[in-house]
């Protein structure tokens, strides 16, 4: 039997989150159990029905905040859960802590946004749109089942941009059932692919449950993150904490980070003697004889200061760079690569 | 934007990580019995009035043994549609509706826009498909189409529309399927792939290719130019010079993508989908799993009546249908054109 609550479950510490993202309201109404996952099986076309129902009644709402997450490399899901933007995705498409990211609206607006906390282990991440929308209305988003009293074989939807984004499809929708149950995965039969990673899963209120992550060989299988992994980590998530050091996600090591270019030392600074084919500096316009005064507002006079500053820096780190080149002050931004 | 879509696809960075399940066992795990799952016989066997309407007015098509395609009746008569690429080539088409088996089906007309053909059988009483009035229908709808099968017994599998109605554009444009060289007599054919409509229609090793519909063009990128103007699935006139000698030849355009398949990583994790899934001018999409065998049958909504029929399996989780106002217009109008002729 489904465990019906009327309070929200103590074991959900989600209250302590930043004054304005306290959308988890105590009361907030719990539905009611959805009548057909009590039976076995649909037993009838009104079954069926009111299946059909509860989902045309939530899938718009749903739908709303089901976004796309460009990385520019490629893509993957996420959902809003907070008037203010908060968004929860797979730690797989997120990758790393305070990545800057773009967010698709389905209507196509396209938003800011930045990486904040994610576990590793588990594949759960949290994401925060910085952009306001342009009509400047609080971002439409849907309620977490902080109850997490759903169990095996109830009716579930998947929603998801599947393949990446496209405005004139919208988000994907696929109905199945919770076919297994784990503490830290949730499969049902509703097909995923690439591009719905990060992208909710939702009961038949309409209510997050799981978070899309993983598929098997067979199509019926598909692996979503459960919403109280979530909910568990959630303070350290929001303080964009890299926890673990699961498959899902790579943490960055200070000292990994690549530049490409070799120096010499010279007055002012330390002048370019050879810029790497493919690196990120030649990537960003940097030329042999430039002559690189500071680094990220820190002075460059010896070729060991740089070094000592690329020591503490790792992959993907941002790089202010303020350079002289044919005697014109430029200042170069680029990001670093992966030794 | 085909192209666009392509190499979201194959990010495969951060598509979906295919992780083995079994990889990491999880403790106290509780696993639903498969007869109870969506597929699953005990929540199929809800859907019966609508498996008696995929009894009576879908068709099994045969080429041999071997299922290859699922149709649609469209008149009591012996007129049904299915999926045309699926169809092709076969040499001796069987049918069976219901339990019965009609043999030697003829493929009267095409219509490649669709990717439609129009079959008949030797039949009188058949029980055409009932149109739903229109395929305007949220995310969500049950729709109920062909599962697996037998000599005597169709079997249905459920799922619900997935996006919004659109056009699904052909993949990577329209492609002759030739690979040209630019050499001192004009653009020479150094290659014609396998299946192209280039292949069908005669071209050959050698010729020299110097007009399409009429215009004339020097080098690759001028015909690259043409070519963007033009549809998969069209018939073009191209005109090439064989042995110094002028002739034209009647050539189907291929979407590029279904020609030249680069397998992408979402590819790989499709399973067996259709061959043609691009370039189709309107279509409505499902979510019900199936093969790409699994093509031409019609797409029921929970009163029994037709609101498409599945043209497409494009992905493991996307799925093409024909949306019944489109696909009442085919049937009509093909066999409207077949039976005119006939009479004259």
């Amino acid at each position: 039997m489904r465990k019906h609550k009327s309070e929200p479950s103590s074991s959900v510490p989600i209250r302590a989150i930043r004054g304005s993202l306290f959308l988890f309201s105590l009361l907030a109404p719990i539905a009611g159990a959805f009548p057909v996952n009590e039976k076995k099986a649909p037993a009838s076309l009104g079954d069926i029905k009111a299946i059909q129902d509860a989902l045309l009644a939530v899938i718009p709402k749903a739908q709303a905040a089901t976004v796309n997450i460009d990385l520019g490399d490629g893509s993957g899901s996420g959902v809003i859960v907070s008037e203010d933007g908060l968004v929860m995705t797979a730690a797989h498409v997120s990758t790393g802590v305070g990545k800057e990211v773009t967010v698709d609206m389905p209507d196509g607006t396209k938003l800011k946004a930045v990486t904040l906390g994610l576990d590793s282990e588990t594949d759960a991440a949290l994401i925060q749109i910085i952009e306001k929308l342009p009509d400047g209305k609080p971002y439409p988003f849907v309620e977490i089942n902080k109850a997490d009293d759903t169990k095996l074989g109830d009716w579930v939807f998947s929603l998801g941009h599947s393949g990446g984004f496209t405005k004139e499809r919208g988000v994907v929708s696929r109905i199945g059932r919770l076919v297994r149950v784990a503490n830290t995965t949730l499969q049902t039969d509703g097909a995923l692919i690439g591009g719905d990673s990060g992208g909710p899963l939702f009961d038949m209120d309409g209510r997050l449950i799981g978070i899309h992550s993983r598929v098997g060989p067979q199509i019926p299988v598909n692996m979503h993150v459960p919403v109280k992994v979530f909910t568990d980590n959630w303070e350290r998530m929001l303080k964009s904490v890299f926890i673990g050091e699961g498959p899902f996600a790579e943490k960055p090591e200070k000292g990994k980070g690549f530049l490409g270019l070799a120096t010499k030392s010279a007055e002012g600074g330390i002048e370019v003697t050879k810029v790497g084919k493919k690196s990120p500096a030649e990537e960003a316009g940097i030329k042999e004889g430039d002559l690189l005064r500071t680094l990220n507002g820190e002075k460059l006079d010896s070729r060991e200061k740089l070094q000592s500053i690329l020591a503490e820096l790792a992959a993907g780190d941002k790089l202010a760079l303020e350079i002289t080149r044919d005697g014109k002050e430029e200042t170069v931004k680029l990001k670093l690569g992966k030794r | 934007m085909a192209k666009k879509k392509r190499s979201n696809l194959s990010s495969a960075s951060v598509s979906l990580a295919l992780v083995v399940a079994l990889a990491h066992p999880a403790t106290a795990q509780q696993s639903l019995e498969t007869n109870f799952r969506t597929t699953g016989a005990a929540v199929t066997a809800v859907f019966e009035p609508q498996r008696q309407v995929i009894q009576l007015s879908s068709a099994v098509i045969y080429d041999g043994r071997k299922e290859i395609a699922y149709g649609t009746i469209i008149s009591a008569d012996g007129y049904l549609l299915t999926k045309a690429s699926e169809v092709e080539g076969v040499g001796k088409i069987d049918v069976c509706v219901d339990k019965e088996s009609f043999k030697n089906a003829k493929v009267v007309m095409t219509d490649p826009r669709w990717d439609v053909a129009l079959l008949k059988i030797d039949a009188t009483d058949l029980t055409p498909v009932v149109f739903a009035p229109d395929s305007k229908l949220p995310r969500g709808t049950w729709v109920v189409v062909n599962g697996v099968t037998s000599r005597t017994n169709r079997r249905v599998m459920a799922g619900i529309i997935s996006a919004d109605a659109r056009e699904i554009l052909p993949e990577g444009g329209a492609v002759l399927g030739v690979t040209l060289k630019e050499t001192k007599k004009g653009l020479s054919v150094e290659e014609v792939s396998k299946d192209s409509g280039a292949e069908k229609a005669g071209m050959k090793k050698g010729d020299i290719l110097t007009a399409i519909a009429g215009k004339p063009f020097k080098e690759i990128a001028a015909l690259g130019k043409l070519l963007a103007e033009m549809k998969s699935g069209t018939d073009v006139k191209v005109t090439l010079l064989r042995d110094g000698k002028k002739t034209e030849l009647d050539v189907k355009l291929s979407a590029r993508g279904d020609l030249f398949r680069e397998v992408s990583r979402n590819d790989q994790m499709s399973g067996d989908f259709s061959n043609r899934r691009s370039g189709f001018p309107r279509i409505i999409q499902h979510d019900v799993l199936g093969a790409s065998i699994t093509m031409g049958g019609p797409v029921l909504d929970l009163e029994g009546r037709a609101v498409g029929m599945n043209i497409a399996r494009a992905n493991r989780a996307e799925t093409y249908a024909i949306p019944v106002e489109e696909l009442r217009e085919l049937a009509e109008g093909m066999v409207k054109q077949v039976t005119v002729t006939a009479t004259q």
